[in-house]
Formats: C-alpha cells, sequence, structure tokens
C-alpha cells in the first residue's frame, strides 16, 4: 500500500477526552469504532480510500476489538457483506467511491433495504462531484430515494461528522432502515479536531461469536410475496420510525437569524461551511457562524421532515434552498409539501443557483445575490456586488494577457511507470495495421487518453472494457482492442467481459495490464499481488516481481483462454509485434496479452532504502540514469510524443544557431529504460544514452575501469 | 469582523503539497490559533496539477473563550489571502480563475517551469512565455514575491514544501514567529535538515525580495529571438566554439552585425569538413549578399544573408553518423554526462549509446549507383512487408571497443564528400539558395522569408525527410514566378506556410494552410498498408 498509517493507527486507539487532529475521513473510521462497529468493509477509491486502508492495516487493534475487516473484490461484495445486520443484531460498515461504487452495489443495496436491517448499518460514500472528481457527475441521493436508505450529509466539522456516525446506527436500527453518509471530497480530506470517547468493542464479534443462527423468518428475505408487505413497510413504518428519530435527536439544526431573521436558508449539511463563508462576504455572518438570516442545516437529506421544514417555512418572506446537483430531489418534495399545505412562502433554489456543477462560496455568494435583490436589495453592501462583478472582470483580463488558455495539466502515468510502454507500443503498432478502436477502463491506463497518447474510444465503467467491445467488434472491420488492469480484471472483467466472450465465441483482443495492484487507488494488494515473501527473497530489489504470481494465467486458462501470451511491458518492440500478431492472427476467438510489470512506485519502496543501504555499507550498488545529449537531439520532440514521461522535458538549446529547444532528461529519472526501448523501436533520432553509475566499486572493477577510462581518454578528441 | 487568513498552495502532484498543508496546521496549532486545511488530490493523481486550501484564524483560542469560527473549504476569488505556488504556470493558472486579486492577495510563486505534456510534444518550441505570466502575476497581486524554487531545492537538497513554508514564513502573511515554523521542521534526520536549509534558504530570499527584482530584470529585458544577436551565455559555451577561425578579412567583407553568427556558422562547417568546406560557405554566403545590396560592397546591414548564415550552416553541417560518432566521443561530452549524472569521487561511469542505423543511414555514406541499389533493395523489402531494414545498437562509449568503432565512424569524414548523401544536400542547397535568389527580384523581403525556411531542415531520418520535402513543395509550389498574387500576399503566405509545417507531424496543418494559399497539398505518398485478415468476412461475403 502506497500510504503507512503508522500514526493514524495510535490515534484510532485515543479514548476519551483526548483530542484527535487529523483528516475527516480518519475521523469517520474513529466514529465506527466509537459505535462499537462489528464488520468493516469496502471498495478503495479516492476519496474514501483511507477508511479501509487503515483498518487493513490497524488488523492487530482490530483484532484486539474483535472487529472483523475484509478488503472486498468489489463494492457489490461489500455491500452483500452488510446481508449479517438482518438477522443479526451486529453493527457493519462499509466503504466505497460513490456514484460508481454505489452503482456496483445497486442491486445487493435493494435486496438490503427491502427486508430491512435489525443490527445499524452504516455506508459511507465519498460523493466524487465537483473539483477533483474524477468520475461522472451524478447524485447518490437517488439510491436513498429509490431503496429506502437514511441519507446523512453531516456539516463539515469533525465533532459533528463524528455524532452523526453514531447516531446514523441508531437511526438505522431504530428505523430498520440502512443509513448512507455522503461525504464531499473537501469533507474527507479536510484537517481539523475533536474531542474522542472510548471506542467500545462490539458485544458480538469476532471474539464473541453468534452461538446459533437465526431461526428461519421469511419476512427476512428479499423475494416474494414478502416483498409486498417490505414495500409497505418502508412507507408506514420505517420512514415515520427514521423521521422521529430524526426529530427527537434534532440531528437537523435551526440558527434563528439575528437581523433578517424572516429570510430562511436551506442548506445541505455539507455546504453549510461554504454557506456562512459566503455569508460573511455579505457582511451577514460573523465568523463563527452568526448569521442575520435564518439557516435550516440539514444534516440528513433524506428523509425529510416536512413538519421541521413546513415549520421553518412559515411565515417567511422567503426561503432560499441550496442544494448540489441534480435532479433538485429536495426542491422538488419541498415545493410539494408547501403546496399541500397551501403555504404561500416563495422558495427559491435552482431558479437562482445552479442546476449542475460543485457549489463553491462564489457560486453560492451569486444566488445569494439574486435571493437578495428580490426580497431585500437593503442588505446588500456595495462591496459585494462590486466584489462579485470585479471576479468576471478580472478573468476576462487575464485571458486577454495570456492570449491563448492555460495548458492543462493532467494526471500522468508516474516516472518509470510499466504501463507507459504499452502505449509507446500501441502508437508503433498502429502504424503497421492502421487505427485500432480501443476501448478503455477504469485504472491508471486511463491517463493514457491524455497526451500525448490520446488513447481509448469509450470507458463504461470499471473492468467493462471488453464487456464494451461486444457491439463493436462484431460489426467492425479490423480488430477492437480493450485494454484492462489486474485491478478492474478482478472487479469485474472476468465475468463480464473474458467469460461473456469466450461463451460466444467472440473474436476479441484483450490486454491486462498485471502490475499487481490497484495502483490508482493508493496500490492496494490483490490476489496476484506479489508475495511478502517473494519479495523478501528476490535479491535485486529493482526487479519487478509481478511474474510470481501466475494466478490471472492460471484463471485464464482454466477459463478455457486458448491464446494467450505474457510480455513484459518494458520490451517496447516485443509488445509491438505481440500486438500486431493479434490483430492479425487468423486465430478467432479470444486472444489475451498478459503486460507484466510491477507497478513502479511499490518497486520505489523497496528500492530506495535497499540502494541507501548498500551504499551505506560499503557494498556494491547501481544507479541507473537515462540522457540526452543536447548537440545530437534535433529538436523534434518525437521522443516526448513517444513517452509522455514527467522527466523527459525540453531546455533551451545550448546550440548558438539552433533556435528548438532540446529534449532532456531531469533528475527524479528512475533509469527504467523506456528511453532506450523507444529508441530502438521506434528509430528515434541517436541522441539517447543510459549512464550506469557503479558506486562501491569492487577493485577489479575499479582497476580494469580505470585501465579503460584512460584508454578512451587517450583517443576521445576534445 | 476578524475574518480568517485564507491561503490557497498549488504543487504537483507528489511534491509535498499535503506535507506542507500540514505543517502549516501543526505551526497554528503551536501558535494555538484554529486552523483547518483540505484538499482536492485523489489518492493516485500524480504530476497533475493540485490545490490545497487552508483557513486559519490569526486569534488565540484563549482568546475566543471557547468560540470557534466557521473555516471555509473553498477558497474565494478575489478574497484570498495568499497564493503560493511551487509552478510558475500553475500561479498564473489559479489568478487566470480569478483567485488573486490587487488588492487583497500575496502571491508567492517559483520561477521555475515544469513544462505541461501539451508544451512538451510540440515540434518546434511550444512553451508558453514566462514574461506573459510574471506579467499576470504582477498585475494581479497586492505583492508578490518570485523566487526559483527548483533551484533553492537542488542547492539544499530538500522538497519543495520546505522551500514553500520558509517563503510564507518570511512573508509575514502570518502572526507566526519564525521558531514557530522552524519547530515543525526540526528533526535529527538527514532529510529534516535539508528541510532547514531549504526553509532558511527561502526564507532570506523573501526577506531582501532580491530575487524578484533580480527576476523581473531578466524578465523584462529584450529576449534572444532569431535576427537579434546572440545572447553572451551562448556565446561562451566553449562546447560550440571551435578552433577553426574564420579569416578578419573574411569577416570584414560582411555587416558587423551578423559577424558574430557568421563566425559562429564558419566554425561549425570547418569543423564538420575542413577549411574548404568552410569556404564554399563563405562563398555561398556571398553570393547572397551580393543579390542583396546589388553589388555595393559596404552596406550597414543584410537581413536576408544574417537570416540565411545559420540555417545554411546547420545545413551543410547536416548530421549523420560521421557526426554523431564525433559528437559521442568528445572528451567534452563524457565530461557533461558526469555532471549530469552528478558522478561522485569513487563512483564508476559506463555509457550506453543507442544507435540504430538504418539503410538510409548507411547508403548516406556509399557512393550514388551502391546506395540506390540498396535503397532499392530496402524498398523492395518494404513492399513486401516486411519492416525497413536496421540495426538496434547498444555502444558503450566507455569501453575501448566503443570508442574505437566511434573513432573509426568519425574518421570516415574523408570519404563524407563522396557519399550519395553528400551529393544529395549540395544540390538541394542550391535549389533553396537559387529560390532566395529568385525571391529577390520579387521583393528582399520574400527573399528574407524564403531564407527562414531552412529552419524547415532538421535532424535525423525521416524528420530530416519530412523537413525537405516540405521545403521544397513550398519552393515549388508557393514561390513560383509570376504569381498572380501580390507581393505582400506571397510573403504572408510564405510565412504563415512554415509555420504550419513546423506543427504536426503527419502536416495537417501545413496542408491547409497550403490550400488556404491557393497552393496544393502535398502529394500522398504510396505507403505499404498491413492488412488485417478476417475470416468472418469471407465465409459471409
Amino acid at each position: 500500500m502506497e500510504v503507512s498509517f503508522h500514526e493514524e493507527i495510535e490515534a484510532l486507539r485515543a479514548g476519551d477526552g483526548e483530542i484527535f487532529q487529523g483528516e475527516g475521513i480518519l475521523a469517520i473510521t474513529k466514529g465506527l469504532l466509537q459505535s462499537g462497529v462489528a464488520y468493516v468493509g469496502g471498495y478503495q477509491g479516492a476519496p474514501v480510500s483511507h477508511l479501509l486502508d487503515v483498518m487493513v492495516q490497524a488488523k492487530p487493534y482490530m483484532d484486539e476489538l474483535g472487529v472483523h475487516v475484509e478488503a472486498c473484490a468489489n463494492e457489490a461484495s461489500a455491500a452483500a457483506m452488510l446481508g449479517a445486520s438482518i438477522h443479526y443484531p451486529i453493527r457493519g460498515a462499509v466503504t466505497w467511491k460513490s456514484i460508481v461504487g454505489t452503482n456496483v452495489a445497486a442491486d445487493a443495496l435493494s435486496n438490503l433495504s427491502s427486508p430491512g436491517v435489525t443490527g445499524g448499518v452504516l455506508i459511507v460514500v465519498g460523493e466524487d462531484y465537483g473539483e477533483g472528481a474524477s468520475v461522472i457527475q451524478e447524485r447518490t441521493h437517488a439510491y436513498a430515494l429509490k431503496s429506502g436508505m437514511c441519507l446523512l450529509d453531516p456539516r463539515p466539522e469533525l465533532g459533528q461528522m463524528v455524532n452523526m456516525v453514531e447516531h446514523g446506527f441508531r437511526l438505522s436500527e431504530a428505523s430498520n432502515m440502512p443509513v448512507m453518509m455522503e461525504l464531499r471530497i473537501r469533507t474527507c480530506h479536510v484537517k481539523g479536531q475533536f474531542v474522542c470517547k472510548d471506542n467500545v468493542a462490539p458485544r458480538l464479534s469476532k471474539k464473541n461469536l453468534l452461538q446459533e443462527p437465526a431461526s428461519f423468518n421469511y419476512m427476512r428475505l428479499a423475494h416474494p410475496p414478502v416483498t409486498f408487505a417490505q414495500e409497505k413497510r418502508k412507507v408506514e413504518h420505517r420512514l415515520p420510525a427514521a423521521r422521529d428519530y430524526i426529530v427527537q435527536h434534532q440531528l437537523n439544526e435551526h440558527f434563528q437569524g439575528t437581523t433578517h431573521a424572516d429570510l430562511g436558508l436551506v442548506v445541505q449539511g455539507g455546504l453549510y461551511n461554504t454557506l456562512i463563508r459566503a455569508l460573511q462576504q455579505f457582511d451577514l455572518s460573523d465568523a463563527f457562524g452568526v448569521s442575520r438570516l435564518s439557516i435550516l442545516v440539514l444534516n440528513v437529506t433524506y428523509p425529510l421532515v416536512p413538519a421541521e421544514l413546513t415549520n421553518f417555512c412559515k411565515g417567511k418572506t422567503a426561503v432560499l434552498l441550496l442544494e448540489e446537483g441534480q435532479p433538485e430531489y429536495i426542491e422538488q418534495e419541498l415545493a410539494l409539501m408547501l403546496r399541500r399545505l397551501d403555504l404561500q412562502t416563495p422558495v427559491h433554489g435552482k431558479d437562482m443557483l445552479p442546476s449542475g456543477g460543485e457549489y463553491t462560496a462564489e457560486v453560492m455568494a451569486d444566488g445569494l445575490l439574486k435571493f437578495l435583490d428580490k426580497h431585500r436589495p437593503s442588505a446588500i453592501p456595495e462591496s459585494s456586488r462590486n466584489w462579485l462583478q470585479s471576479n468576471a472582470q478580472r478573468r476576462k483580463q487575464v485571458q486577454a494577457m495570456l492570449g491563448a488558455p492555460i495548458p492543462a495539466r493532467p494526471p500522468s502515468m508516474c516516472v518509470g511507470c510499466p504501463e507507459r510502454p504499452v502505449f509507446s507500443a500501441l502508437k508503433l503498432a498502429q502504424e503497421t495495421v492502421g487505427p485500432v478502436h480501443v476501448s478503455g477502463d477504469i485504472g491508471c491506463h486511463a491517463l493514457a487518453t491524455f497526451e500525448p497518447f490520446s488513447v481509448g474510444h469509450s470507458i463504461l465503467g470499471y473492468g467493462m472494457s471488453l464487456a464494451s467491445r461486444a457491439g463493436v467488434s462484431p460489426l467492425m472491420k479490423r480488430r477492437v482492442l480493450s485494454v484492462m488492469g489486474d485491478g478492474g480484471f478482478w472487479h469485474n472483467g472476468l465475468l463480464t467481459g473474458v467469460q461473456s466472450a469466450l461463451f460466444n465465441g467472440d473474436d476479441a483482443v484483450l490486454l491486462i495490464f498485471k502490475n499487481g495492484y490497484t495502483s490508482a487507488t493508493g496500490t492496494q494488494d490483490i490476489i496476484n499481488t506479489p508475495s511478502e515473501a517473494d519479495k523478501d527473497a528476490s535479491p535485486d530489489k529493482r526487479q519487478s516481481l509481478a511474474h510470481t504470481s501466475k494466478v490471472i494465467e492460471a484463471t485464464l486458462e482454466g477459463l478455457g483462454v486458448k491464446w494467450l501470451r505474457t510480455v513484459h511491458t518494458y520490451e517496447v518492440a516485443h509488445m509491438q509485434a505481440t500486438l500486431t500478431e493479434a490483430f492479425t492472427t487468423d486465430f478467432q476467438g479470444l486472444k489475451v496479452i498478459v503486460a507484466e510489470g510491477e507497478c513502479q512506485l511499490e518497486r520505489q519502496r523497496r528500492i530506495k532504502p535497499w540502494l541507501a543501504q548498500l551504499k551505506a555499507s560499503g557494498q556494491r550498488a547501481l544507479r541507473v540514469k537515462y540522457g540526452v545529449d543536447e548537440d545530437v537531439c534535433n529538436g523534434d520532440h518525437a521522443c516526448i510524443r513517444l513517452s509522455g514521461c514527467p522527466t523527459l522535458t525540453l531546455k533551451d538549446n545550448p546550440d548558438p544557431l539552433k533556435v528548438d529547444p532540446v529534449a532532456t532528461v531531469i533528475d527524479g529519472c528512475v533509469g527504467c529504460g523506456l528511453c532506450g526501448e523507444n529508441a530502438h523501436a521506434a528509430t528515434l533520432c541517436p541522441s539517447f544514452y543510459r549512464a550506469e553509475i557503479v558506486q562501491n566499486p569492487k577493485l577489479t572493477e575499479r582497476l580494469f575501469g580505470r585501465l579503460q577510462q584512460a584508454i578512451t581518454r587517450f583517443l576521445q578528441p576534445a | 469582523m476578524t475574518q480568517p487568513v485564507s491561503i490557497l498552495l498549488c504543487a504537483l502532484g507528489g511534491e509535498g503539497g499535503g506535507v506542507l498543508a500540514n505543517w502549516l496546521i501543526d505551526v497554528a496549532r503551536l501558535a494555538d490559533c484554529p486552523a483547518q486545511a483540505t484538499s482536492i488530490p485523489g489518492v493516485a493523481q500524480r504530476t497533475g496539477a493540485t490545490t490545497y486550501y487552508l483557513e486559519i484564524y490569526p486569534i488565540q483560542r484563549t482568546e475566543l473563550a471557547g468560540r470557534m469560527p466557521v473555516l471555509g473549504l473553498n477558497p474565494l476569488p478575489g478574497r484570498l489571502d495568499a497564493l503560493v505556488s511551487s509552478e510558475l504556470l500553475e500561479t498564473a493558472r489559479q489568478i487566470a480563475n480569478g483567485l488573486a486579486s490587487n488588492d487583497r492577495t500575496c502571491v508567492i510563486s517559483s520561477s521555475s517551469r515544469t513544462l505541461t505534456t501539451a508544451e512538451k510534444m510540440v515540434m518546434g518550441d511550444g512553451r508558453q512565455d514566462d514574461g506573459a505570466l510574471m506579467g499576470v502575476i504582477a498585475e494581479n497581486s497586492l505583492r508578490h514575491h518570485v523566487l526559483d524554487m527548483a533551484r533553492i531545492c537542488q542547492e539544499t537538497g530538500t522538497l519543495v514544501s520546505a522551500v514553500m513554508l520558509g517563503a510564507i514564513a518570511a512573508s509575514g502573511l502570518l502572526p507566526f514567529a519564525r521558531a514557530h515554523y522552524e519547530s515543525v521542521l526540526a528533526g535529527k534526520s538527514a532529510s529534516a535538515k535539508a528541510s532547514l536549509r531549504g526553509f532558511e534558504m527561502a526564507f532570506d530570499h523573501v526577506s531582501k525580495q532580491k530575487e524578484q527584482a533580480h527576476y523581473l530584470e531578466k524578465i523584462w529585458s529584450p529576449s534572444f529571438s532569431q535576427s537579434e544577436p546572440l545572447s553572451s551565455e551562448q556565446d561562451n559555451n566553449s562546447n560550440f566554439n571551435a578552433q577553426a577561425q574564420v579569416p578578419k578579412q573574411v569577416l570584414a567583407e560582411f555587416p558587423a552585425d551578423m559577424r558574430k553568427v557568421l563566425a559562429l556558422a564558419y566554425n561549425r562547417v570547418a569543423q564538420y569538413q575542413g577549411q574548404a568546406y568552410a569556404q564554399l560557405l563563405i562563398e555561398r554566403l556571398r553570393k547572397i549578399k551580393q543579390q542583396e545590396t546589388d553589388g555595393a560592397s559596404n552596406a550597414a546591414s543584410c537581413p536576408v544573408t544574417a537570416e540565411s548564415t545559420r540555417w545554411l550552416a546547420l545545413w551543410m553541417a547536416y548530421d549523420d553518423i560521421i557526426q554523431v560518432a564525433f559528437l559521442k566521443s568528445r572528451a567534452h561530452r563524457w565530461q557533461r554526462v558526469s555532471e549530469e549524472v552528478k558522478l561522485q569521487e569513487g563512483e564508476l561511469l559506463k555509457i550506453y549509446d543507442h544507435f540504430k542505423p538504418g539503410v538510409p543511414e548507411l547508403a548516406a555514406m556509399l557512393p550514388v549507383s551502391w546506395a540506390q541499389a540498396l535503397l532499392k533493395w530496402d524498398k523492395q523489402r518494404i513492399a513486401n512487408g516486411k519492416s525497413p531494414w536496421s540495426m538496434p545498437i547498444k555502444l558503450a562509449r566507455h569501453s575501448v571497443w566503443g570508442m574505437l568503432s566511434l573513432r573509426f565512424l568519425s574518421l570516415l569524414r574523408v570519404f563524407r564528400p563522396y557519399g550519395h548523401r553528400y551529393i544529395t544536400e549540395q544540390a538541394l542547397i542550391e535549389e533553396w539558395l537559387s529560390g532566395i535568389g529568385r525571391a529577390f527580384s520579387v521583393s528582399p523581403l520574400l527573399a528574407l522569408e524564403v531564407a527562414r525556411c531552412g529552419q524547415l531542415i532538421k535532424g535525423y531520418g525521416s524528420t530530416n525527410e519530412r523537413g525537405k520535402e516540405n521545403l521544397l513543395h513550398i519552393l515549388h509550389t508557393v514561390c513560383v514566378p509570376n504569381s498572380a498574387k501580390s507581393v505582400a500576399e506571397q510573403i504572408s503566405a510564405v510565412a504563415q506556410i512554415r509555420k504550419a509545417a513546423l506543427q504536426d507531424e503527419a502536416g495537417q496543418q501545413l496542408d491547409q494552410a497550403l490550400m488556404l494559399h491557393g497552393a496544393p497539398a502535398r502529394p500522398i505518398k504510396a505507403q505499404p498498408i498491413l492488412w488485417m485478415k478476417n475470416p468472418r468476412l469471407k465465409s459471409n461475403p
């Protein structure tokens, strides 16, 4: 795993009255332990990876408490795990990235929500929405509505977030509904502090086992005919029970306004801080959140409590609802509530705020301006109006000064990434076989969609690349390539892609990146991760160990894949030839290329300490760096268009006669060898060299080296 | 009302932006001020642009009597107190987003650039202009500190996060003492010491504000461009000052403002193929000068001759195996690589050079008839569906054998003038020069544009071939005599087409530019195609 959580694990042990300092998502983790959670599962993905990662690393402490932690194969298996709470009074929590993870989990969630739960269930979802998001922009809210799950959206203050975790379990038990907690990206990463409580060891746990299975109870199955009764229970019993709990424990917060109490703002809890900062720009709130307008903070966004909302709106001059994303479910429901009671308070929302996109402070301020303009123009200081106008002007001015738009800087594959050479090879292979339709997938290789490769026609979901070709390849003259990571292969691709292609006898080409980890989410281990024993046993720590596990190959062979090639990714010419063969062979059926090369991040974690130790102890060590001869480089930059490595960049041409910048390899090069491979595979200009620096050379090597140097020095021109 | 101090940190993935945010939170905690940080990075989004946002409430908790400020998670455009960035383009990006304003924001930025892929992959020079980026900072900040953070990192052996912390500390933005900052960095490890060194250097830089003034001077001074005199920095580069010197009386024939470039050109060509070849360069330049000045001997400046000098010298000293072998074997080069890899005392350096000569490279050195036979053989191979013949070589420059090979190859210089390529290149050079001559009859400005087309010739192999084909196409189709177009139109057409030719490998932009100016697109070249077999189609015709 990429991050070590040594300190955070210590923080998880904090007891009553101690101050926890750290990241939002880790505070949530602490909240789970304070709530006596008995089992935790999930699937990694930003922004919630840390929750599961820290728990996996904290295994000894979890064992001490008796908490079971499972790194699930995908979100569906995580959601299914919650089935334990249907019969048994045990609390369970799972986590994943949403919306994508919730989509994968949806079937199990429906089947969990229908019978309902006995033990409290909390689903912590990272709402990957707005700036920094990496998935399609949709709301998790829809799932809460359709399946009948409570949805928490706590105010982004660590104490309140932990508080809502504890309430979440109780709310789940009081209503028999699973409870979801949505955390936005910035909330997961927020750094703050809160006062801890003692952790609670679960009553039923790995240390205190369930003695007998529950007795058979058809009502607990999601199976007809009881599903009809269950639907009724959702509406008639569970929702009212949830509303009662919410009201009784005042989970939603009502802040009475000071000078403009008749103007109301209803806001999702997660947006509260941003709203206060926006109000401050109108002098309508002080630094501590004391607002001149009345605010209703919805820490629970589903179910809404009609009485709470209608009471808030009653007697108000106007109300503005700040609800991020679309469709505006809360706004629709609020309008309906008021209509039913024939309350005429004007309600604004998406008419003054944008339908789509993140609600930043500026977006909210724009909406507030419209709201106040209509209902209390006297409350708008001139400076606020000027501020908003000047922002727009300034952007225009800067754009004019710069002329062209600033080039984007998307993330790219790491220095030494074993996936980069495959895309170099693919680019070269297409020079002979012509352009190929490439169905892409989720993972580090998705970064090949950016320059310089710009590869990939579609991305239909994690592990879906082979399945998403099924409609294309039978209708296309040339063969279609599907790329998939080993993470995606295990998450979904094996069944939806490989099994389906084999069963249908499809003529398809699949390339699997076997780097040994789910790297894009933080290099979590998977079933084909090199074992610790293999890592210890390898004498040269630089070596890729991806080949030590043959699980993928064995699985494919077992399923009946007949055309299977394993190629080391750094052999660009070999990869190019293998791709060309796959595209042109007479063989009909599924062709799989396993592109083998261990994740560079994980390799560097071994290499750096190893090299330092070799150097320090006086043993022979080899350092490798590639370089470009500045006087040989032709300034054409074809090498960059074929690699995109961050350490292969440009510098001014030192030759006063030439004008174009030359390529250069900067510090940080890990000597992966791609530059040399590309120079050969693609016939690049002869400016690349490989420099090997031998530290602590042995005596014979040193003497021989000196002799060679003496002779070459004599031979070389100035 | 006291507002929180808001800080936006811009960093590239993997630079330690998160570490910096943590340090600032720790400093605030030591000073007992409420603080909050957040960020948008995914777990593994490396090398991409990312930001961290902090709000620090500048009043101690003890004075707040239990009241806690509500701190924000999003920066407020135009109301930001500080924009701190480790990369110049990223600073400009956030300013373009509207975040910094000249009535409030202190901008602390590195002057160093980490080029984006989009800038790097351009065939010519796609880099953003640093001057414009600096201008954006100056216009949109209350005050700014610009320092070369990359250099400070290198000099002190630390990461940029410590340097940024030093700059923030020195800026006086936050009500914390230097000791507060230093205590969060303190530690016994080597990396902690390096962090402190980086912190100190940045602190001093910002305190003195010298760097800023210095940088501005550099930025506002006129930059080097094609038609301007060469900068002294490049002039002093020993690598490009070969021994052969141009005779004084020859120099005197040409206007003073082009003597520097002439000397460089002369030396380049003399080193390449001897004094007689350098004389040929001078002869060719004399001819252009005569056309330009119409015989007058003491013209003050000859822009076309000056422009031609650079490109003519580079073309005459075209890159081939012989030249590359010479460059790779030089002592100077061994020295440069040793420095680049930071070779330490007692370490051993091995250099392996990657070559992949193909048939054209070998044919270049053979007499015309042999070369043609060899090229024909290779063409036949390609037509039969095989890949062009070539030989990947990894040559050990540090070994005696490797050095002997390189020396042998560079000694083939004496046979160069009898080779196929030399003869071809000379003919093409003459064609270009006569193109310049013809253009003079239309306008000296058109001649200047045609001279500038020499820029298209560069590199090896296919790059070089493409450049020559493009140049010839321009000469044959755009600069035709008796063109129906006006002189001004002809001049701008050549200029625009030349620029388009440097845009993309496939030449799509070039073709568009050609057609836009009424010239035919380049002829389509025959290219072997590898057919994908598809038995499904056979069974179902």
